[in-house]
C-alpha cells in the first residue's frame, strides 16, 4: 500500500484504505445488481453508506485531519482551493467518446 | 493545447478492474508515484455513486533546470477525483497537476466500462495546455531577474575596474599628469569587457546547476 505525503500520515492512511477496501469489495457487486429499480438501488446505497459510515467514520476523521495539516504545511490547501474553484467536479463529467 | 488518447481492453471484468484500481500504487513501473492520499470522499445514499478526491505526490521527471527556473520542487502534486457509477458501470476518472499549474496544465481523464461479461474497456484522454498569458508573466520574471544579474554584475564589474584603474594610475600620477586625457578612450572598451566577464558566472550556473541538455 502506498505511503501518505506525509510519514506521520501513513499509519492512519493505511488503516483508513484498507478499511475502505474491505467495505468496498463487499458493496461493489451487489450495487451493481441492486440498481435494477430505483427503490432497491437507493435502498441499497442507503444501507451501505450508513454502513461505511460506522465501519470507518472514526479512522477517516483522524486520517482526514493528519493529511489535512500535511497538506497546509506544503502549500497545497491554496493550489487545490483554485483547483475546486477552476474545476469543482462535484457531478460525475460525461464520459469521453472514443 | 496538445491531445493524447489510448484505448485499449483489459481481460478482466468491470468488478474486478474497479476494485482494482485502488491497488494500483505503489507499482514497480510507476515508481514516479510515490504518495497517495484521500483527501474527500462521499457516498451517495440515493444513486450509490462514490465520489473520490485524492492527492498524489510524484517524483517529477522534468530537468532540474526547468524545476528551478520555474520555481517549482522535485515533488509534483495531482489533484485526481473519480466517479464510481455502479448503476451505469461508469469509471471516471479526472486528473489535473496542481504543480506549476501557473505555467501549463495537464488534465487526463480514464473511463473503466463494461466491454463484454470478461473484458474492460479503458480510454484514456489527456489535454495539455500552456498557459500562455501567464507565460508571459513567467518571460517577464525572468527577464526582471535577468536584468537585476546583470545590474549587480554590472557594479561588481565597476568596482573592479575602479581598483584596477586606482592601482595602475595612481603609481604614474606621481611621476606626470599627461595620462589623465586618454582615460576616457581606453575606460570604454574596458568597460565593455567588464561586462561581458561579468554575465560568465550566470552563464556557468544556467549551464552546470540547471544541466541544460
Amino acid at each position: 500500500m502506498s505511503q501518505s505525503l506525509s510519514p506521520e500520515c501513513t499509519p492512519l492512511k493505511k488503516e483508513y484504505d484498507s478499511c475502505f477496501n474491505s467495505w468496498f469489495e463487499g458493496y461493489l457487486e451487489p450495487a451493481v445488481a441492486a440498481s435494477a429499480s430505483s427503490s432497491t438501488r437507493s435502498a441499497y446505497s442507503e444501507r451501505k453508506a450508513e454502513e461505511f459510515q460506522q465501519k470507518c467514520g472514526k479512522i477517516w476523521e483522524q486520517y482526514k485531519s493528519c493529511v489535512q495539516r500535511a497538506v497546509k504545511e506544503r502549500g497545497l490547501d491554496k493550489l487545490l482551493q483554485q483547483a475546486r474553484e477552476e474545476n469543482p467536479l462535484v457531478e460525475p463529467p460525461t464520459p469521453p467518446v472514443k | 493545447m496538445h491531445f493524447f488518447s489510448q484505448a485499449f481492453q483489459y481481460d478482466h471484468p468491470w468488478s474486478h478492474v474497479v476494485i482494482g484500481m485502488w491497488h494500483k500504487y505503489p507499482n514497480s513501473k510507476c515508481t514516479h508515484v510515490v504518495s497517495i492520499d484521500t483527501i474527500d470522499r462521499s457516498i451517495d445514499p440515493q444513486t450509490g455513486i462514490i465520489r473520490t478526491e485524492r492527492v498524489l505526490g510524484c517524483k517529477q521527471k522534468a530537468p532540474m533546470w526547468i524545476v528551478k527556473l520555474f520555481g517549482g520542487s522535485e515533488d509534483a502534486f495531482v489533484r485526481e477525483i473519480s466517479f464510481v457509477d455502479p448503476a451505469t458501470q461508469n469509471v471516471t476518472i479526472t486528473s489535473v497537476n496542481l504543480s506549476l499549474s501557473q505555467f501549463a496544465t495537464c488534465y487526463e481523464q480514464i473511463h473503466y466500462t463494461p466491454a463484454s461479461a470478461t473484458q474492460t474497456s479503458f480510454l484514456q484522454t489527456a489535454e495539455i495546455q500552456a498557459r500562455m498569458a501567464l507565460w508571459r508573466s513567467a518571460a517577464d520574471g525572468l527577464e526582471k531577474w535577468l536584468v537585476q544579474r546583470f545590474e549587480q554584475n554590472a557594479q561588481l564589474g565597476k568596482s573592479g575596474f575602479t581598483d584596477v584603474l586606482r592601482n595602475l594610475w595612481e603609481e604614474r600620477d606621481i611621476g606626470s599628469h599627461r595620462w589623465e586625457t586618454d582615460s576616457a578612450c581606453i575606460l570604454a572598451p574596458f568597460q565593455l569587457f567588464f561586462i561581458c566577464i561579468s554575465w560568465i558566472p550566470l552563464f556557468n550556473s544556467l549551464r552546470q546547476g540547471h544541466s541544460l541538455p
